[in-house]
């Protein structure tokens, strides 16, 4: 990437280069120069420029569309979300179906539920994920090559496939409808990723530091915690935000693990359709009552969460 | 005394293997043995070795076969018109350059929704008589009466309104992962291309691409592992119906097991599920990265 700024930032002093295809070839252009290496593809001329906003400003409505209109109906009277024709915003504010569905017997407690069963499989997937990411990158020793492909054909599992057996596993071992069997299940679809995660991270980070460490008189266990662990602590938020992310919306093992003790919340949104008919208002409220959190939770993160997403595809 | 690196290196993995070992190969391992028996579904039943009685039973069941075909398409549907979207919309702010970052941002909001959530926001957009898109089209004269497209209720196109909600929050991700490869590219091998007189199509197809392709393949096999075990979207918005018409295999596999209560059959039709998945992902990592080019 150095070198390719370094060419481009030439190749901008000679003149006639035209950055965008249809330029005259006559017309010498200022080259924008913002950014590390965007000359190539960035496009230059007003015009364009205008005509990509006005298209970006067309994808950016359809695409946040959708959202905003689960925010407008939750906030309708409960006759008018399900009004023929429907219409846009509410005719009348209310906070109706907030109350409706917060008020729900066993909704609160789905609530807790799905915080307790999230923060319990962030947890064991960074303890699991974390060391085993480690000995993975550090030695690379064939069984960290099996392992990490075994970790990968784990995504591939239907959770559907293993749900049952699971659940019967569950019971055997006496945990049945509790957030620790749950949080298990969730932790069998985030321990790959977080392995995957982690592994891009650790590669990152110079042996030559736990080198040092270890001359200093530090053991190998030892240097990973208090010397490699703490470079690494962006990289383990991120991988934590993901294990979260993962429980936070999962459905289907919550559909066949839990009863009513440990229900989480996607479940109880999801019974809201079947057990009490049609309440599309306190269900849209709920759904936005779930959701806001955690997406203001990721904007305000969203530099490392973008680097997090996008490290382990792009390193390939 | 000093254990060997590679005893270390064995030691840091050993507590998450074992974890993947008990919770996912264990119940794998389960619902392998199980394929071969009739089992009954209430706990304790009789439970007898039937051999491949489960297997050809499946393969000979219309529902199984046809939901091999629906979950094939609608994965195709999915992973292609994301692809397309995503990479438009990563090119699109690429081209924008630094200036369109909050904007970025703001495009990633889906992945943080619940697919529960999504399915049945866009179900509630798509259902009939009080659904906004039919209103909406109704209103701009484009369709005769706002019920004209029964997105939920005809078995011929439910398929793909349902495959919508995924679209919708997992463009993102294709978007964010296209747009970080675009920034590998480097700038002065556009200019050079340029220079050489190639206008957009030759520089998408002819330089563009092909240097994604590692970053395509793994967002492709990603993706398309995910699409084809959609579940929640599918079951919230049409559980299935009508008439089959949405049933993948993953609501089959479901309902095979919960509700007709036959979970021999269910696990052999999981077996054969898994083992297609990765046959597809094999072949396609092979094909479509092409690791022995180095692109």
């Amino acid at each position: 990437m150095r070198v390719a700024e370094k060419t481009t930032h030439d190749a901008g002093t000679l003149p006639a280069v035209p950055t965008a295809p249809s330029a005259a070839p006559a017309v010498v252009r200022p080259r924008r120069r913002r950014g590390t290496n965007r000359e190539g593809l960035e496009a230059g001329r007003r015009g364009t420029r205008t005509l990509l906003w006005t298209l970006l400003a067309a994808a950016m409505v359809l695409y946040g569309f959708p959202f905003l209109y689960l925010l407008f109906t939750s906030f309708k009277t409960p006759i008018d979300t399900i009004a023929v024709p429907p219409t846009i915003l509410p005719r009348e504010w209310t906070l109706e179906n907030y109350a409706n569905a917060l008020g729900r017997s066993g909704v609160p407690a789905s609530f807790i539920n799905s915080i307790q069963t999230a923060v319990i499989s962030t947890v064991l997937s960074l303890v699991l994920a974390v060391p085993a990411a480690y000995g993975i990158t550090r030695y690379r020793t064939l069984s960290g090559r099996i392992f990490i492909m075994a970790a990968l054909v784990t995504r591939m599992v239907p959770p559907v496939a293993i749900g049952i057996p699971l659940a019967a596993m569950m019971g055997t071992l006496g945990l049945s409808d509790t957030p620790i069997a749950l949080s298990i299940a969730h932790t069998t679809i985030s321990l790959p990723l977080s392995i995957w995660l982690m592994s891009s991270f650790f590669e990152a980070v110079p042996q030559d530091l736990e080198e040092a460490a270890t001359v200093d008189g530090c053991s190998r266990l030892g240097a990973l915690w208090r010397v490699v662990i703490p470079v690494v602590s962006g990289g383990i938020a991120v991988t934590a935000i993901f294990a979260f992310l993962a429980s936070w919306n999962e459905f289907l093992f919550a559909l066949l693990m839990t009863a009513i003790r440990s229900q989480t919340t996607p479940v109880v949104i999801a019974n809201f359709q079947t057990q009490f008919g049609l309440d599309w208002g306190s269900m849209t409220a709920l759904a936005a009552v779930y959701s806001i959190p955690v997406i203001l939770l990721t904007l305000l993160l969203q530099r490392k969460i973008v680097a997090g997403m996008t490290l382990g595809a792009v390193k390939g | 005394v000093r254990i060997s690196d590679r005893r270390f290196a064995l030691f840091l993995m050993a507590p998450a293997a074992l974890f993947l070992a008990v919770f996912v190969a264990f119940p794998l391992f389960r619902l392998i043995a199980d394929s071969f028996y009739k089992i009954s579904p209430i706990a304790g039943g009789p439970r007898d070795f039937v051999g491949l009685d489960n297997y050809v039973r499946a393969f000979a069941s219309e529902a199984f076969t046809g939901a091999g075909w629906r979950t094939l398409a609608y994965t195709l549907v999915v992973v292609t018109l994301e692809f397309a979207l995503g990479l438009g919309m990563a090119l699109l702010f690429t081209m924008l350059g630094k200036s369109s970052q909050t904007w970025r941002t703001v495009f990633m909001y889906p992945l943080m929704i619940a697919p529960i959530v999504a399915g049945l926001l866009w179900k509630f957009l798509m259902i009939d008589n009080f659904g906004l898109i039919g209103t909406l089209l109704h209103q701009a004269g484009i369709l005769a009466d706002p019920n004209q497209i029964g997105w939920l209720s005809d078995p011929n196109i439910v398929l793909y309104s349902v495959a919508i909600p995924d679209i919708w929050l997992t463009t993102s991700f294709m978007c964010l992962v296209l747009f970080a490869g675009l920034q590998n590219i480097p700038g002065d091998l556009i200019e050079a291309a340029r220079l050489d007189g190639a206008r957009a199509p030759a520089l998408l197809f002819r330089i563009i691409l092909p240097l994604l392709r590692p970053v395509i393949a793994v967002a492709l096999v990603v993706r398309g592992i995910d699409a084809a075990r959609a579940f929640d979207t599918i079951l919230i918005q049409a559980n299935g119906g009508p008439q089959s018409a949405s049933e993948t295999m993953s609501l089959l596999i479901y309902r095979t097991m919960i509700r007709f209560g036959d979970p021999g059959l269910a696990s052999a039709m999981g077996t054969i599920y898994l083992l297609a998945m990765l046959a597809v992902a094999f072949a396609a990592v092979a094909t479509i990265w092409r690791p022995g080019k180095d692109t």
